[in-house]
């Protein structure tokens, strides 16, 4: 544990320090800027059935597919290219410890990023909003989108530190997570919008759908709706791809 | 009751180690050791294995079969703490460009399980042993010369006192000064650790090693001290004589004072010298006495000098044995 955090420390550091966090924030925040901005700009228009907010959160895939990968490909391809993973092994420390702390570490920076966004609605709803009338901002929705990405993160993170520990090529472990991500999200919608009940011959699919259902779970959040299933895939499908995250990097090294 | 724990005979260990990769055998049955506070030489050709050993030696890599262990601790069954005795720097000494070396070695002495209070203590302590207090102590690892690469990952390997160092190839692209500086380093760590080190620089290994270990194509060919490999694997000396008599009269008066005597054929140098190299038996006699029989028998003689066998011999010897004779030895 004391290895744990000296790592997570150290990760943490060089995130804070390193050019390519920063660059990834700024592609971030200009991507959720915009579309939020169109988002205003339509509501601004005419009636919508959706808040800005919430049409923001629904195109989350959006900074998932292009951000994330940036954030997650260098954990480990790089030092796996440098070296200085082998150096890192030569310590005590475990190689789960040191899975854990770069998985951490990348999900507390995604966080940061989710978070930094905030800043948007609260500046609108500063400077256009009036009293009493909370759609500009819509604190559940926020709370409940946030709350969204934040679960689903770990899933989403923990693929792409798996992705980054099966090569040696930061570019590559990047194509790789978009790869899965774009795979997860877009099963997920397909899930949602095929007519599965109508199709007896597809039953078996119902439960899997069930689950995958991965905008279904952004309305619920958003809704308020605590529903323990999507915690429980987030969660295992993260412990699933960072224990194959430490056998990889234990079977290469 | 003493809660120091007992020495163990051996501080590495290898036994019948074996590594394949797929049907390619990098290492096979490749046995030695090293006795605490000693300082070992590693030598092989290029591709003969010593990266290999030395990664499955420092638990970064595992073994297809056999037995590493490090202060009687097996690495495959408790490599965390086989670690904690062992600090392994590898041969293109892998470093974080975009730390300063303080910054590098707090981190590694944490990690190394140095005791909180201790860690500035030690790593001021490294950093003076290393000779990086003024000049590197505060500049980013990735500004740093080759030279001072080297001494930080010299300096990360005794930041937590080890038992064993492992040091592979801890010269290379060094210039001499540094290389006198690291040789002296590690000369300073005899008595107190293990060292095995790695090099393709035989006069060092043989200016600091106390006894060498050769393997060949992935195969022990010879261990033991350097005087007693000599022996072993130079049976015979050898003798450069510049005279102006004929092979027949050289090889004449040689055989009256060794029946087992050798004369090579002669290379003519200038004005009727030749230079001949003649061959006895390590330890006859004649070697004391060659250069006053020839004198005596009146032979016109402008130069003779017994040829010294280095390190780089016995390296050549050994290399050209087959791995049988090596373990028969």
């Amino acid at each position: 544990m004391r290895h744990f955090r000296t790592l997570l420390a150290h990760e943490l550091r060089t995130a804070l320090l390193s050019g390519n966090t920063w660059a990834s924030a700024a592609l971030f925040l200009a991507l959720m800027g915009g579309i939020h901005f169109f988002a205003l700009l339509e509501c601004s228009r005419a009636p919508q059935p959706w808040t800005p907010v919430e049409a923001t959160f629904r195109l989350f895939w959006l900074p998932l597919l292009c951000v994330l990968p940036l954030l997650t490909m260098r954990s480990f391809a790089e030092e796996r290219r440098s070296g200085t993973l082998s150096a890192l092994l030569t310590t005590p420390a475990s190689t789960a410890a040191i899975v854990w702390a770069k998985f951490l570490s990348a999900w507390l920076t995604w966080a940061a990023f989710w978070c930094a966004f905030l800043l948007f609605p609260w500046l609108v709803d500063a400077r256009l909003g009036t009293v009493g009338d909370q759609r500009l901002s819509d604190p559940a929705t926020l709370f409940g989108g946030l709350c969204f990405v934040l679960v689903s993160g770990l899933l989403h993170v923990a693929l792409g530190i798996l992705c980054s520990c099966l090569t040696r090529s930061a570019a590559l472990a990047a194509l790789l997570t978009f790869i899965c991500l774009l795979g997860l999200t877009a099963i997920g919608g397909a899930m949602e919008s095929l007519p599965i009940e109508s199709w007896t011959w597809l039953g078996w699919l119902r439960e899997p759908a069930a689950h995958l259902r991965t905008f279904g779970h952004l309305q619920d959040f958003a809704g308020g709706i605590l529903d323990s299933r999507p915690l429980v895939l987030y969660v295992t499908g993260m412990m699933l791809s960072l224990g194959l995250a430490v056998l990889a990097v234990e079977g290469q090294e | 009751m003493s809660d120091v724990a007992p020495q163990p005979e051996a501080a590495v260990a290898a036994e019948r180690l074996t590594k394949r990769y797929g049907s390619l055998t990098a290492i096979e049955d490749l046995s030695f050791s090293v006795a605490p506070g000693e300082v070992v030489g590693f030598l092989g050709p290029n591709g003969a294995g010593k990266s290999t050993t030395m990664r499955i030696l420092s638990g970064t890599m595992a073994g297809t079969s056999g037995r590493a262990s490090i202060w009687g601790v097996s690495v495959a069954l408790n490599p965390a703490e086989a670690k904690r005795h062992m600090a392994y720097m590898p041969e293109n000494n892998p470093l974080p460009e975009d730390l300063r070396v303080e910054e590098y070695l707090r981190l590694r002495a944490r990690l190394k399980d140095v005791e909180a209070g201790q860690v500035d203590a030690r790593v001021n302590q490294v950093m003076e042993d290393c000779d990086l207090v003024r000049r590197a102590s505060g500049r980013l690892i990735g500004q740093l010369s080759k030279g001072f690469r080297q001494r930080v990952g010299i300096a990360d390997a005794l930041l937590a006192q080890p038992k064993v160092v492992i040091l592979d190839e801890p010269t290379i692209g060094l210039d001499p000064h540094q290389i006198l500086g690291i040789r002296d380093l590690i000369r300073s760590l005899r008595g107190q650790m293990a060292v095995l080190i790695s090099s393709h620089i035989l006069h060092e290994v043989e200016q600091v090693c106390d006894k060498v270990v050769i393997i060949n194509r992935g195969r022990l060919v010879a261990q033991g001290r350097t005087d007693d490999l000599r022996r072993e694997l130079l049976p015979h000396a050898g003798f450069t004589i510049v005279t102006k008599a004929s092979q027949a009269e050289l090889t004449a008066l040689c055989t009256a004072a060794e029946p087992a005597a050798t004369v090579e054929a002669g290379v003519a140098t200038d004005l009727g010298w030749s230079r001949y190299r003649v061959i006895l038996p390590a330890q006859s006699p004649a070697r004391e006495t060659l250069a006053t029989t020839l004198l005596g028998a009146g032979l016109p003689l402008r130069e003779i000098a017994e040829e010294r066998y280095g390190l780089e011999d016995i390296f050549l010897a050994a290399t050209r044995r087959t791995p049988a004779e090596g373990r028969r030895s």
